[in-house]
């Protein structure tokens, strides 16, 4: 046995020594003598139902300490008394036991156990078997995340399970996306979902090492996580050993990513003179240059991801060891991410009442940016990809990037990225370490305690070098912006647990108690006068601005109960009871309390139902709860002055008021109801139907006000909103044959969102805002003064302006005044919103013998799109220095009187009246789409070509992401943060082929 | 074994449990009921006020409002900066500057209340002096607001909407629906706080005296304010009450032409400027970026080098400055010429010449750091010289503009006399005004010179205000009874609070 340690041992020094170290010193205690008296020799070999040989099975002789394992072969052998009866068992297997007569050589075969076949998963605070569950719960297993290719779960996710809703602002491969679960249910407090890895809140985790991810929808999922469940849990789970041969796998994909561009097309030189000419007098003399710097802006770049992993384990300890390496160019030029990622889970058995878990995760992270843009990140290459005028060229007559400061330049910024990108640097580095300490100790059968500790580091630093060479760099001779930020979180979570059974009757009951506790600070120089090509501040000779530094802290504690009662198992009912208490909020309501409860009963289990045969599983489901959500900034109730370099005024220390008292703020909370239906038909067809109303009250906004009340806003809890939605998810296997099979997947959510309550009875709660949050509307619905398109007469832009006659009748008329609509009284709801109808994906898996095809597609409808870069280049030449787009197809513009158009007739700086370019629904754009995220052709090496080069898979394949979009909307890319629904200079997403190879040994 | 579990577990426990604190404090701001106890901590926050004004929501955008509408400046070329509207006279109800000047304008105004409302009457004369700092700023912005939303106060005698006053006793309800009050009401409550504040004013500061508010800043801000309202008699009182201080003299020769450049303390021309430290460079958010493109020698670059260098000296007031003559303000222009040749934007047809000005750059030899002057001894000497002039001291009027003449080393026949006025056709008001428009020129005042005085703005220069027709017709007028001679209410803030009417 000590032999296994050893080996584990060695798994450790692989990722940390001192962790070892500590798992030495507690294995180190529990050492077993064999005693009794041997009587004869046995050997063995233990197998599965399909024959495969099982290592690291445990055989005891039943009352004694007498014992071995299986070697890696299955084969063990031991000495045995007389009429011995062996205990064979296993993890994920139903043990087994065996007398021992006359023979000496035992074939056994284990069978695994019900859990294993049927799917168990994790659920909050505890595991269930998912036909049990009274919950709105969707699982995706890691390998239907990992076709898309990607470190960030968000896009992994996207179409993949109903309800969860997944946009991203950019394809930058260093930016995130955003996640909303039914719907938008809050404002100023955050929207994403709760993360808990491996069973804590928080913690760190690699998209490689994804075992499942199981998504916690309705309130009696959710609720144990109380004051922060309010928009849903994600709950990753990361890969484990198992007990058996020790099994080494190599994952590989290399891959070509290019930008789309999708209906969106920027004029050339040619194009934009003769589209000048109509309003200015361009210079002849820029036909002499074309450049295209979209071209020049992006390019065909490359992603790595490679990933070796080692696991196995016997009866007692299990381990899985995984190093990763990603690196994603971005198609914009100098934007790449790089991670290194190592976890070690590691399994031990201390005793036979007495679990050891132990977790270990860190992950490094480098991000360039491209180092184009202002300190604000604006005015980069990718801005430039879009505005640059083609009238200026981009290298002078040596090939070197023309400096836009010593040549005449069309431009209006005087930008050529080519240039800054030879000198200047933008990156930002982190370290993330995240250790787990769980221990699980059963105290007698029925009742066990466990305690899940875990500490996560984050290090991260930031540098922003504007070399003296180049334009941003030039007036202060360099500047280095550097940021450095340490954090770190706590967090303990003891659970006590009862599980028993009187007859048909089970109950489990659960109380946890747990703390959470983060610690946050900062430090950000800027220094300026360096020399050229240095990026380091000591070669600076002074500073820019203060330095700037800070803290913050907030801790969680947080204690609930939880039972469970099953009849049979068929009648489910759950409820449980959560108090939250945050230093967040105000003294005043710092504490509050959440309940839930849920029930289910499975009707095919019913004896009436045997005679229906066509339904081979009937479930219904309900369930009711609130919960809280406590993601806003650290003091947001207080009245504040802020002591900072900013409010110091001739090199003496002021303080300044910068937030405005509310001593009456409180918790967001969320009542959510929830339906479900579970239901097969012929074991080949599943459906799950999920209806549910979420209404979240008391809703954190910050308010804005007028300036004249001495603030710009105010963070209130400012009435209510309502979402609710029907979502189901449809699995058909439509052909099962012994070599060929096709299953389909269908997964759609629709979602309804209303404001149903405001304060002081208002009818906005941002009044003048695009998205105002009207009583009675869509929070995200758009209200601006309405396009009217052009006045054929005159090639005007005209919009609908709103009259209030003397007998208060309003009616519509139409004003080429931009000034007159931009009113109260003519801005319009526009029944349009950025939130979609509906969203959903659909998958379609087929396998050939070894080969196996799976095409996704995801799609979004309904929703509008701002897309707000046209005031730079679709203006009716508002401006000139800008480069224009093409005219998408159905476009037309004024030329002479009578004109039926969309665009009106140009003009430089725009007509004195109003600008064609303001805000409006001009702008606004159906953002439907619909995506084939993702198609992979696979093939798996046959047995008989694996075994001779002691292979156990050999898997390679082709994959594409993103290879086709159908949509109307006229940018790049459709895709935008849903919430907010507006689209400026977006960065596209990413084409991506990639080639794959995996190993396993 | 079964101990070591044991007090394992009790370890674990414990450290879970039992480290976690229930309540923070904030680590960079402090809570407001603790922000203004003592005497010091209301020295602070009074500090806390001065870095409101310098935020760049007032500086630069109020900036824009109050210069570009002037004929001394030339758009070279479109910009998607809203700033392109205050030049062109094409505002916008949502405009941004308009939007962020008025914001930051009332920021101040509340800060400084929760202030003046802190310290009683009968208070130290530390905390008197501190209050009456408060009152100056208070007036100062609601000056600024009335002169840029409000239409000048000699049109109908200031009986035109102005802009909502904001005391320090109004309550809460009050402050969200507050309505605007009028030009005279905003003018009277202007003057009442800048008298109160001269009054409690009785400390001088020994460093960095010009950054902060004064008795002098007040008398002298009152001299204006009167100058505006066309009150000439309190004008000329107030302006002498600056003058023969003694505090204040105009700076000669070298000093003059450095003057932009220097700190903005330390010399006796600056009665009050916004005091920006070498660590507060807004780089290119500073106004000189938009007015300067060159090195830190003040040597004239390409156009977008070290600064947008986008809004030039129009061509209209380097020909009335005279280029040939030896005028030291000439200096403050420095034209980009490569080998000899002027240069020119060529972004429109005809071509806007690249006349740079530093008056906002290279302070400390920093490109674009500036401490913009709000208040300086030579517009006391215009005051009252247009005071007199329009009192009928003519002479009195003239003496006072040779003496701006001759700080700038004009002599001779370049000083005027009441001959050679008559002789130019010019009335004393015509060449006072004249005189201002050459001294104060991108320091805020132009535009306002003009339409408080009935006179019209006349462009006849390249610039982005020129109609689109063929042919390209660069001659703009405004007429002081113009409606875009005042900028519209932010709509943003009218949707908030409804109670605020809209300019025509």
């Amino acid at each position: 046995m000590f032999k296994s340690f050893k080996k584990t041992a060695r798994v450790l020094l692989f990722a940390f020594v001192i962790q070892s170290a500590f798992v030495n010193a507690i294995f180190a205690g529990d050492k077993d003598s064999p005693t009794g008296v041997v009587a004869k020799i046995i050997k063995g070999k233990i197998t599965d139902e399909k024959g495969q040989p099982l290592a690291g099975v445990t055989i005891k002789v039943k009352d004694s300490n007498i014992g071995t394992s299986t070697n890696d072969v299955g084969e063990f052998f031991l000495d045995v008394p007389e009429k011995a009866v062996l205990v064979i068992s296993y993890v994920g297997f139903e043990t087994k036991e065996i007398e021992v007569n006359a023979e000496a050589n035992f074939t056994i075969q284990l069978k695994q156990t019900e859990d294993a076949l049927q799917g168990v998963v994790v659920v909050g605070y505890s595991t269930k078997k998912t036909k049990y569950l009274s919950s709105s719960v969707s699982v995706v297993s890691g390998d239907k995340l990992r076709d898309v290719t990607s470190t960030q779960l968000s896009s992994l996710l996207q179409g993949k399970a109903p309800g969860v809703v997944v946009s991203s602002g950019s394809g930058d491969p260093t930016d995130g996306s955003t996640i909303l679960i039914r719907g938008q249910g809050s404002i100023a407090a955050g929207s994403g979902p709760l993360i808990v890895v491996d069973g804590n809140i928080g913690g760190t985790y690699h998209t490689s090492d994804i075992e499942s991810v199981t998504i916690l929808k309705d309130a009696a999922a959710t609720g144990l996580y109380g004051s922060r469940a309010g928009n849903g849990v994600l709950i990753i789970t990361t890969k484990t050993g198992r007990s058996g041969k020790a099994k080494i796998e190599f994952q590989s994909a290399v891959g070509f990513n290019e930008a789309t561009t999708g209906n969106f097309k920027l004029m050339n030189t040619q194009q934009l003179y003769d589209y000048h000419k109509t309003f200015i007098t361009p210079n002849p003399a820029v036909l002499n240059t074309n450049t295209n710097w979209w071209d020049l802006a992006f390019r065909k770049s490359m992603t790595h991801n490679y990933t070796l992993s080692a696991s196995g384990g016997n009866d007692k300890t299990q381990y899985y060891v995984s190093g990763n390496y990603y690196m994603e160019e971005g198609t914009l030029r100098a934007n790449d991410k790089t991670s290194y990622s190592f976890r070690t889970n590691l399994a031990h058995k201390l005793s036979n009442k007495l679990k050891l878990n132990v977790l270990l995760n860190s992950i490094y992270i480098k991000d360039n940016y491209n180092p184009t843009g202002d300190l604000n990140g604006t005015g980069g290459a990718l801005y430039q990809a879009y505005t640059n005028m083609p009238y200026d060229s981009a290298y002078n007559a040596d090939g070197t990037p023309k400096d836009p400061r010593t040549s005449t330049w069309y431009g209006r910024d005087g930008h050529n990225f080519l240039h800054t990108m030879q000198y200047n640097i933008a990156n930002a580095r982190s370290l993330n370490f995240s250790g787990d300490l769980n221990l699980d100790y059963a105290i007698t059968k029925q009742l066990s305690f466990a305690t899940y500790n875990r500490v996560t580091f984050t290090n991260s630093n930031s540098v922003t070098f504007h070399d003296r060479r180049s334009k941003r760099g030039g007036p202060n001779g360099g500047e280095l912006h550097n940021r450095f930020s340490y954090t770190n979180v706590l967090l303990s979570s003891n659970r006590l647990r009862y599980d028993n059974s009187f007859g048909a009757h089970n109950i489990s009951v659960l109380a946890v108690g747990e703390a959470l506790q983060s610690y946050n600070d900062f430090l950000a120089t800027a220094v300026k006068n360096l020399p050229p090509g240095r990026p380091y501040a000591s070669t600076g000779t002074e500073s820019i601005s203060n330095p700037t530094g800070g803290k913050s802290e907030y801790s969680f504690q947080k204690y609930l109960a939880q039972a469970d009662y099953n009849f049979a198992n068929k009648y489910f009912a759950v409820a449980s009871f959560v108090r939250d208490r945050s230093s967040r909020f105000g003294n005043n309501n710092s504490s509050a309390n959440f309940y839930q409860f849920g029930a289910s009963w499975i009707v095919s289990s019913e004896a009436f139902m045997s005679s229906i045969r066509p339904i081979s599983f009937l479930k219904l489901r309900a369930s009711y709860g609130t919960t809280g959500n406590a993601e806003i900034p650290d003091f947001a109730a207080l009245g504040l002055y802020t002591l900072a370099a900013t409010a110091s005024y001739a090199g003496i220390p002021g303080a300044a008021p910068s937030q405005k008292p509310n001593p009456d703020l409180t918790w967001e909370k969320q009542k959510a109801a929830n339906l479900g239906l579970d239901i097969s038909f012929f074991k080949r067809i599943d459906l799950s139907i999920d209806i549910y109303q979420k209404t979240a009250s008391d809703l954190l906004y910050l308010k804005p006000l007028p300036v004249t009340a001495g603030y710009l806003s105010v963070y209130e809890n400012i009435g209510s909103v309502r979402n609710k939605g029907i979502e189901f998810n449809l699995t058909t296997k439509n052909f099962a044959g012994k070599s060929f099979t096709w299953e389909t997947n269908l997964n759609m959510a629709f979602n309804r969102n209303k404001v149903i309550q405001l304060n002081d009875s208002a009818i906005f709660s941002s009044p003048g805002a695009t998205q105002p949050i009207g009583l009675g509307h869509d929070i995200d619905e758009w209200n601006m003064p309405v396009w009217a398109g052009v006045d054929p007469a005159n090639g005007d832009p005209l919009w609908e302006k709103i009259i209030t006659d003397v007998d208060g009748n309003k009616f519509i008329t139409y004003t080429n005044n931009y000034n007159s609509v931009a009113t109260a009284q003519s801005r319009q709801f526009l029944g349009k919103s950025a939130a979609p109808k509906f969203t959903g994906g659909i998958t379609n898996t087929l396998a050939y013998k070894g080969f196996s095809l799976s095409a996704f597609l995801n799609f979004v409808y309904g929703n509008y799109v701002y897309n707000n870069s046209r005031f730079f280049f679709d203006n009716d030449g508002v401006y000139d220095s800008y480069n224009s787009t093409v005219l998408a197809k159905g476009w037309t513009r004024w030329e002479k009187p009578g004109d039926i158009v969309t665009h009106p007739k140009p003009f430089l700086g725009g007509p004195a009246q109003g600008r064609s370019n303001q805000s409006s629904s001009r702008y606004l754009e159906d953002g439907s789409y619909i995506r084939l995220r993702n198609i992979t052709l696979g093939y798996d090496l046959p047995g008989s070509i694996l075994s001779r080069f002691k292979l156990s898979t050999v898997r390679v394949f082709i994959s594409g992401d993103n290879l086709w979009t159908g949509t109307n909307y006229t940018g790049t890319d459709p895709e935008v943060v849903l919430s907010s629904g507006s689209s400026t200079f977006r960065y596209p997403i990413s084409r991506k082929i990639l080639f794959g190879l995996n190993l396993t040994f | 074994m079964n101990n070591f579990k044991a007090i394992l577990l009790t370890g674990v426990l414990a450290l879970g449990m039992g480290a976690c604190k229930k309540s923070f404090d904030p680590a960079t701001t402090i809570d407001e009921n603790d922000a203004l106890t003592t005497a010091a901590d209301i020295e602070t926050a009074t500090i806390g006020v001065y870095a409101l004004v310098r935020h760049g929501n007032y500086t630069l955008s109020g900036h824009f409002l109050k210069e570009f509408p002037s004929d001394e400046v030339a758009q070279g070329q479109i910009s998607s900066n809203d700033y392109t509207n205050t030049y062109r006279y094409t505002h916008l109800t949502t405009g941004t500057h308009s939007r962020l000047f008025w914001t930051q304008a009332y920021l101040v105004v509340s800060a400084a209340n929760k202030i003046i409302a802190a310290i009683p009457e009968d208070a130290s004369a530390a905390q008197r002096q501190l209050k009456g700092e408060n009152l100056f700023l208070r007036a100062m912005m609601h000056f600024d607001l009335v002169r840029v939303f409000g239409r000048p106060y000699t049109q109908n005698n200031g009986d035109n909407p102005g802009v909502p006053i904001l005391k320090e006793d109004l309550t809460d309800e009050q402050k969200l629906t507050i309505s605007r009050s009028k030009v005279s009401e905003v003018y009277a409550f202007v003057i009442e706080d800048l008298l109160k504040a001269a009054d409690m004013m009785t400390l001088k500061k020994l460093v960095f005296a010009s950054s902060f508010a004064s008795k002098q800043a007040a008398n002298a801000l009152l001299a204006r304010v009167y100058l505006y309202m066309g009150d000439n008699n309190n004008a000329l009182e107030f302006a002498n009450k600056v003058i023969n201080s003694g505090d204040y003299s105009l700076v000669q020769g070298g000093a003059y032409t450095n003057y932009f450049k220097a700190v903005a303390d330390g010399n006796k021309e600056t009665i009050f400027a916004i005091h920006h430290t070498k660590l507060q460079d807004q780089v290119l958010a500073s106004i000189g970026a938009f007015y300067y493109s060159g090195d830190a020698s003040g040597t004239a670059l390409a156009k977008g080098t070290n600064g947008w260098g986008e809004v030039m000296v129009s061509r209209k007031y380097w020909l009335a400055l005279d280029s040939t003559s030896n005028d030291l303000r000439l200096g403050f222009i420095r034209p980009y010429r490569v080998n000899g040749v002027l240069q020119y934007n060529p972004a429109l047809s005809p071509q806007v010449p690249l006349y740079y000005h530093i008056k906002y750059s290279l302070q400390e030899g920093i490109i674009t750091l500036s401490s913009p002057v709000y208040l300086r001894i030579a517009e006391m000497y215009l005051i009252r010289a247009e005071a007199n002039a329009k009192l009928g001291s003519s002479q009195l009027a003239l003496d006072d503009v040779n003496l701006i003449r001759q700080r700038a080393a004009l002599t001779g026949a370049k000083l005027h006399t009441l001959a050679s006025i008559a002789l130019a056709g010019k009335s004393v008001l015509d060449v006072v005004l004249e005189e201002r428009w050459f001294e104060l020129a991108f320091e805020g005042h132009r535009a306002y010179d003009l339409f408080r005085n009935g006179r019209s703005m006349v462009r006849n220069y390249p610039g982005t205000h020129q109609l689109n027709v063929t042919p390209v017709n660069i001659n703009q007028t405004v007429l002081a009874t113009d409606n875009r001679v005042i900028f519209f209410i932010p709509e943003t803030e009218r949707a908030k609070n409804p109670n605020l009417t809209q300019n025509p």
